[in-house]
């Protein structure tokens, strides 16, 4: 049949077109200076690190180191907001040029990702409803406990937790879950730990700050003893810009002299998280 | 109306041993909520006395009198001619819901200071995001459909590994596939286009199928009679088939419509700022996810309403020009 011939033509036309348009990821280096703009992914659903704020734009702790790496390499900044588990991945193919998105560098995360270099350290923390019985991280063992999901939360919770980041004080694993309970991130599990003590969750591991965030926000929790490990939180690249890499370790080391990187800290969290010392007094 | 029958019979509404039923039903089931400490408890508080310490005789006779008021309600209503019936019950359901809402405590002043960027920024994206896509699903799904009733093998073969494919995957997946999968190939698409793809393709799977039906339904003659004046294949479509039957398929595609528009939200994972990412994102900060979700969904709605007001009136137009 004269249609069906013409159909085939058409597809393969189609085929054809798509495969002339493809585009191949150079140095990433080349190409945000020549793009003039630093594509940065990073969450928008994580306050106070990466939220939008009242004027509906990027804010943060993260967005601010960002645009500062941006003006150190004299270029503009565009945030793009792809799921997590998308940017962790790796094999970004030139969508973005950087994540500053609170990134744990794991060794299996260094698989497919660089890491320039680690900007800030979080206490992580076990947080449990304010009206339960709990009173030290022990007497969490074999109860239902939330994380949110491909985080180093959960990796703790599977006692599967590398950190392989210079600097880092060692840890243990102080607690084991009856039930661990994933979540999409930790506001869902600290919605779900609101609502009582064992309605659906005992407690949950989570970052210091966001837990502190959520108490502040009348959030009926409290936080069970002290940090139970502090998760050193890098930049990252896509593998193969040893220059860009370079560069942004470079950058790294000077916010950090000159106190750039504790400012911003104190800024949002009231704390200076740049170092290990910060969340030890809580 | 399934059929209009002619047999006049008496309403439930109007027979008092249903009517009791109902009381009696309605008591025991309010009772059960345990009501008195509620702000009903207040109401009736010159008659139970403490609400709090009245127990079950409270809770008993708070369920009375909602139970009768319940009853009263419904056996008003069943004396009302229909087209009253329907106003009346979609005015109490939409008070009970909007009383469901309030009760969370919702700050308002927030969803006020939000609801601007949300609809210029999210039901804008939804709705182009959503537009395009069934523009191009309804592209694929002609040349699908035609593929599925054509007699060369291969044309058959691949239009119904694709439907079979893009109807047996989840819509999410699809989105994860194509935005993922893609650059392994070595083109990198950007999230709206990925987007619009999966939605597509996905769509353009089932509509092929309503294509299919509707040009399968016009009549054999119609092509014996474009063929005997010497009409080619193109032609007795364009001008034969296709006017016939596009009364049947524009209705099923106005539902795909409606359903895409909720199904775009999906897209939200690969970080377009949709109406769906924006309710997840917005209320983040200051902890008030419950308004932005709340606010969502009533949007949601009502472009649904609006979009199924436009539909009924299509289909209409389209019964009246068919006669």
């Amino acid at each position: 049949m004269k249609f069906n011939r013409r159909i085939f033509t058409i597809a393969t036309g189609a085929a054809l077109a798509l495969s002339a348009s493809m585009s191949f990821a150079g140095e990433a280096l080349d190409r945000v200076m020549a793009a003039g703009t630093l594509k940065v992914a990073t969450d928008a659903n994580w306050a106070p690190q990466s939220f939008l704020n009242d004027d509906n734009k990027m804010d943060g702790f993260d967005v601010d180191v960002a645009k500062e790496v941006a003006k150190r390499l004299g270029v503009e900044v565009e945030f793009v907001t792809p799921s997590w588990d998308i940017i962790t991945a790796g094999n970004w193919n030139g969508r973005w040029d950087l994540s500053v998105g609170s990134m744990t560098p794991t060794k299996s995360r260094a698989e497919v990702l660089s890491f320039p270099g680690v900007y800030y350290y979080t206490p992580a923390s076990v947080a449990v409803h304010k009206d339960s019985p709990f009173k030290v991280i022990a007497d969490l063992n074999g109860q239902k406990i939330g994380a949110s999901t491909a985080t180093t939360f959960e990796l703790y919770m599977q006692h599967d937790l590398t950190i392989d980041a210079e600097g880092v004080p060692s840890f243990e694993y102080q607690l084991t879950a009856g039930e661990l309970k994933s979540y999409k991130d930790s506001t869902a599990a600290m919605d779900d730990l609101r609502l009582g003590d064992g309605v659906r969750i005992n407690g949950m591991v989570g970052s210091l700050p966001a837990i502190l965030a959520g108490i502040e926000s009348n959030y009926p929790l409290r936080v069970l003893g002290d940090p139970v490990f502090y998760e050193p939180l890098a930049l990252a690249i896509d593998r193969g810009d040893a220059e860009f890499n370079d560069k942004l370790a470079g950058f790294l080391a000077d916010m950090k002299a000159d106190g750039t990187l504790s400012a911003l800290s104190v800024k949002w969290y009231g704390i200076d998280y740049s170092s290990t010392e910060g969340g030890a007094t809580n | 109306m399934l059929f209009a029958d002619t047999v006049v019979a008496d309403p439930a509404v109007h027979k008092p041993k249903v009517m009791a039923i109902m009381l009696l039903v309605g008591v025991i089931v309010f009772s059960f909520f345990g009501l008195n400490d509620t702000i009903f408890g207040e109401f009736m508080r010159p008659v139970i006395g403490e609400p709090t310490e009245s127990g079950l005789f409270g809770n008993v006779a708070i369920g009375l009198v909602l139970s009768m008021l319940f009853t009263a309600n419904i056996v008003l209503i069943g004396f009302l001619p229909f087209r009253y019936q329907v106003l009346l019950v979609w005015v109490e359901l939409l008070l009970l819901f909007l009383s469901f809402f309030y009760s969370f405590g919702l700050n308002f002043e927030f969803i006020r200071s939000k609801i601007w960027f949300m609809i210029s920024q999210g039901v804008f994206t939804t709705l182009y995001i959503s537009a395009v896509s069934i523009t191009l699903a309804s592209m694929v799904a002609i040349v699908g459909a035609v593929a599925k009733l054509s007699t060369n093998g291969f044309a058959f073969a691949i239009a119904s590994f694709y439907t079979s494919f893009f109807r047996g995957l989840p819509l999410l997946m699809q989105v994860y596939l194509i935005y993922l999968g893609l650059p392994q190939l070595g083109y990198v698409i950007d999230a709206v286009p990925a987007g619009i793809l999966a939605l597509t393709l996905c769509y353009g799977a089932y509509m092929t199928e309503i294509f299919r039906a509707g040009i399968q339904s016009i009549n054999k003659g119609q092509w014996e009679a474009s063929r005997s004046m010497g009409f080619g294949f193109a032609l007795t479509m364009r001008r034969i088939i296709l006017p016939q039957a596009m009364p049947l398929i524009i209705p099923p595609t106005g539902n795909q419509f409606i359903a895409m528009l909720k199904d775009s939200s999906l897209v939200s994972v690969i970080g377009v700022w949709e109406l769906m990412f924006l309710a997840r994102t917005l209320g983040n900060k200051d902890f008030r996810h419950m308004e932005m979700l709340i606010t969502a969904a009533i949007i949601y709605w009502c472009l649904s309403m609006c979009l199924e007001v436009i539909q009924s009136r299509i289909e209409r137009h389209y019964r009246t020009i068919s006669h």
